[in-house]
């Protein structure tokens, strides 16, 4: 399979994973036990942390990171913390986020206002950029945090966070108050680009591994502001995270994040050469790199990450379509009919396969930010519809993502495959 | 020997045709045979109007869900057989009154049949004396010949028999009586129900479901697969039949006037249908259409679309309110299935504004100008066929 959803998860990188598990297995004491296998757990779990918040530039020292269970997580810390804010001194706090956060903020505040606290959203325009200004200007004397994505996971856009802490510090000033938090998700960010929390003037910032090579299951919050968190337990993690620490989860993290940040340079260079052979291929046949007019090597945009609009046809249709490998539906089919699926069985997978123009060749793996139905309840797409783009674009639009493994052959093979299906499955509207 | 349960089980409508009584009980005996054959040592046996059932008591559950599921079942009740003594019945009467009123229940009646005529009490008599010795061993309880919270049923025939109130069955006419239909099945709410109803009034069914990959994913047919496997617990097995059906879609997309779409894809479905009806020997098809549910559903465009076939097109829901579909669904057990969020991504084929009222002639010729025929046959020839046994989904220790 060609795999080009890496802004999804990454193929872990198995020496990562072998050396992971081997330090787990050599110093198994409990980091917070007082004896000799404790505390050499712990030197090297700190070991870990250390490398790590040294891959985030020279000012993150001032902070502190955290290592959780996933980049929601992280994200979650310091927003469920605001909970408790809410209870001990009477006002209840405002929140301001973009309309392009992840999930696991966009899905929360919702929740949050049934609990008695108020959120804004601040839509990007139509490239998908924020403007500082305008998130300085939903600022309230009550906002207690500002959450705002370094890499947006659908298009790439990179925002604009420096001038959005800079504005969002004047706009607090203007009220007499500190700042408020101001929060990024740099999921997308690590490893894919130069990224210094501080330097940004961010307060905190939440991370992956997986997206890095590295294993599942482990995320980091940096945070150079402290909180009080929402779910206490034994002290680990500074109080901010309780549960007894992961050192396989904690050294895959770091070990795959100094690879990335090794090789950035190198990396982003191959990703910015296959960003122009994919813009330019998907224009060839009658496709639209999002948000409409991006061009390769537009610094506002990741060129690891590229959602692409085939007007006429659905997202959903061709991600299905570029997925089937001949022969990959009868497999389906015979698993799930235990045995019942007969040879016409077969040759009715075979039909679908030659339909899509599979017969012999690889499945290729992109996603759709969304099924056909969930857009209908406008829920997938929503970042694509919170820049303006018309529905039926975004309905019709799929995410192409690549990583340090990808080829110039894969985006050949994609774009030959992508525009075959267009003519194939594409319906005049 | 094996502990065993025995079930008495009514047939209800079958006897109000006396015509086809005996070929309605043969019929409903092969279906309860071959049914609860799926219970080794399970046995059917046959009285008047009555059907003896008994099964190894572990499998009691079971032998339950498939009575409850088995269409020309008027009700059925676990029972007690005894030796034709009045000391024997009045035991088990009592056994019967007791775990009523273990269950809360307050007042009673007995209802006797003699069908042999050598028993020395009558049926009334048996009745009172039945109450009688109900009343001395539960002291609690009082007799209600209008309103009684429970019955006790004694019968004496062969042997003396006793039950409680009868769970309900699906009453209808047994499946396979009315012939076979073909059964347009799509994920929806609505088919499914369809084809229960018309299992319920004797119709043995075949599944045809219109796969329009890459356009409807592989998860829409395994919920369509999941569907015919509830379904199959009522019909007692279905065939459900996977038609290709991308090529001909495209073929109406790029031909066919915009507004027209829907009506000439269902029109091109009855044709199919028709088609497989006659290799099938199926007498009607069955679909889950409610008059003006949708556009396509107003009198003139059901018309239209018929016409591609001269079976009779049964449509159970024609005159139902969705929500009365709706509690069916629930009822039998697809509602939870049919809104799994697989629907066909059809937004991309619907019409904006589609025709609410075809003119059979004019839409008649839009469709053969279609030429869909040769798209037919190969739809056809690709045909995939599953066969699902009716256990599948009932019998909970497989």
């Amino acid at each position: 399979m060609i795999y080009l959803d890496w802004a999804s998860t990454s193929p872990p990188d198995a020496s990562i994973l072998a050396e992971a598990a081997r330090m787990a297995g050599e110093f198994y004491g409990n980091p917070s036990s007082p004896h000799a296998l404790g505390k050499s757990a712990r030197a090297k779990l700190e070991e870990a942390r250390s490398g790590l918040l040294g891959l985030l530039g020279p000012g993150a020292a001032k902070g502190r990171l955290v290592f959780t269970g996933s980049g929601s997580e992280a994200d979650s810390l310091p927003l469920l913390a605001l909970l408790r804010k809410a209870s001990k001194d009477g006002t209840k706090p405002h929140i301001v986020a973009s309309g392009i956060e992840h999930a696991a903020i966009h899905e929360e505040l919702p929740v949050l206002a049934r609990f008695g606290l108020s959120f804004t959203l601040v839509d990007p325009g139509a490239e998908g950029l924020l403007d500082p200004g305008a998130v300085a200007a939903a600022l309230r004397p009550e906002t207690e945090a500002v959450f705002v994505m370094a890499v947006n996971n659908e298009t790439g856009a990179v925002q604009p966070l420096a001038e959005i802490a800079r504005a969002v510090a004047a706009r607090a000033a203007s009220f007499g108050r500190r700042r408020p938090r101001l929060h990024a998700d740099a999921v997308q960010a690590l490893g894919k680009l130069p990224f210094e929390p501080a330097a940004l003037g961010l307060d905190s910032a939440a991370f992956s591994a997986h997206k890095l090579r590295g294993p599942r299951g482990v995320g980091a919050l940096w945070t150079a502001r402290d909180f009080e968190p929402l779910l206490l337990g034994g002290g680990q993690e500074g109080g901010l995270r309780p549960g007894t620490e992961s050192l396989q989860a904690a050294w895959g993290f770091m070990r795959a994040a100094a690879l990335a940040a090794a090789d950035l340079e190198e990396r982003r260079r191959r990703a910015l050469e296959l960003e122009a052979l994919l813009i330019e291929g998907l224009e060839g046949i009658g496709a639209l790199p999002l948000p409409l007019g991006r061009r390769p090597g537009d610094p506002r945009y990741s060129p690891f990450i590229l959602s692409v609009a085939f007007p006429g046809l659905s997202g959903e249709v061709l991600v299905r379509a570029l997925a089937t490998v001949s022969g990959a539906a009868t497999t389906r089919g015979a698993a799930t009919t235990r045995g019942a699926a007969t040879a016409r069985g077969a040759a009715t997978a075979r039909g679908a396969a030659s339909l899509v123009g599979a017969q012999g060749t690889e499945g290729i793996a992109v996603s759709t930010g969304s099924a056909c139905s969930a857009n209908l309840r406008r829920k997938g797409r929503r970042v694509l519809e919170a820049m303006g783009l018309e529905p039926a674009l975004a309905l019709g639009s799929i995410r192409v993502s690549t990583g340090e493994l990808s080829t110039q052959e894969e985006i050949s093979t994609f774009l030959e495959r992508a525009g075959d299906l267009r003519s194939r499955l594409g319906i005049r509207s | 020997m094996e502990d065993t349960t025995l079930y008495l089980v009514k047939v209800g409508e079958i006897l109000l045709k006396l015509g086809n009584r005996q070929e309605f009980e043969g019929r409903l005996r092969t279906e309860l045979k071959e049914r609860l054959g799926e219970i080794p040592n399970a046995k059917v046996d046959y009285s008047p109007g009555r059907f003896f059932v008994t099964v190894p008591a572990a499998r009691a559950a079971d032998a339950e869900a498939i009575l409850a599921r088995t269409p020309g079942v008027n009700g059925f009740a676990r029972t007690l057989r005894t030796e034709k003594t009045f000391a024997a019945v009045a035991k088990a009467a009592v056994a019967v009154a007791e775990r009523e009123v273990a269950a809360g229940k307050g007042s009673f009646k007995v209802e006797s049949r003699r069908s042999d005529k050598s028993f020395p009490l009558g049926s009334f008599e048996l009745s009172r004396d039945l109450g009688a010795a109900i009343l001395e061993a539960c002291p609690g309880l009082h007799v209600d010949l209008h309103r009684p919270a429970f019955t006790v049923h004694a019968e004496i025939r062969e042997k003396a028999f006793v039950f409680g109130d009868p769970e309900p069955g699906l009453r209808g006419l047994p499946v396979g009586s009315q012939g076979r239909g073909i059964l347009l099945l799509s994920g929806g709410i609505d088919s499914p129900v369809a084809g229960y109803l018309m299992a319920r009034r004797g119709l043995a069914l075949d599944a045809l479901y219109f796969h329009a990959f890459p356009y409807t994913s592989e998860e829409a047919h395994e919920k369509v697969k999941d569907l015919a496997r509830v379904l199959a617990g009522f019909t007692g097995g279905l065939r459900l039949w996977t038609v290709p059906f991308t090529e001909v879609q495209l073929a109406i997309k790029r031909g066919a006037r915009e507004d027209l779409t829907t009506l000439m894809m269902r029109a091109a479905f009855m044709e199919i249908a028709s088609r497989l009806a006659a290799r099938r020997h199926a007498n009607c098809l069955v679909t889950g259409e409610s008059l003006g549910q949708v556009a396509s559903q107003t009198a003139p465009n059901l018309r239209f679309t018929q016409s591609t076939t001269d079976l009779p097109v049964l449509r159970p829901l024609i005159g139902m309110d969705k929500e009365e579909t709706i509690a069916t669904a629930r009822r039998i057990g697809t509602y939870n299935i049919s809104i799994r969020p697989y629907e066909d991504c059809c937004v991309i084929f619907s019409p904006k504004h589609p025709l609410l009222r075809a003119e059979l002639q004019r839409e008649r010729a839009a469709y053969e100008a279609l030429a869909l025929g040769p798209l037919l046959d190969q739809a056809l020839e690709a045909v995939e066929r599953m066969d699902i046994a009716f256990s599948e989904r009932i019998l909970g220790a497989k």
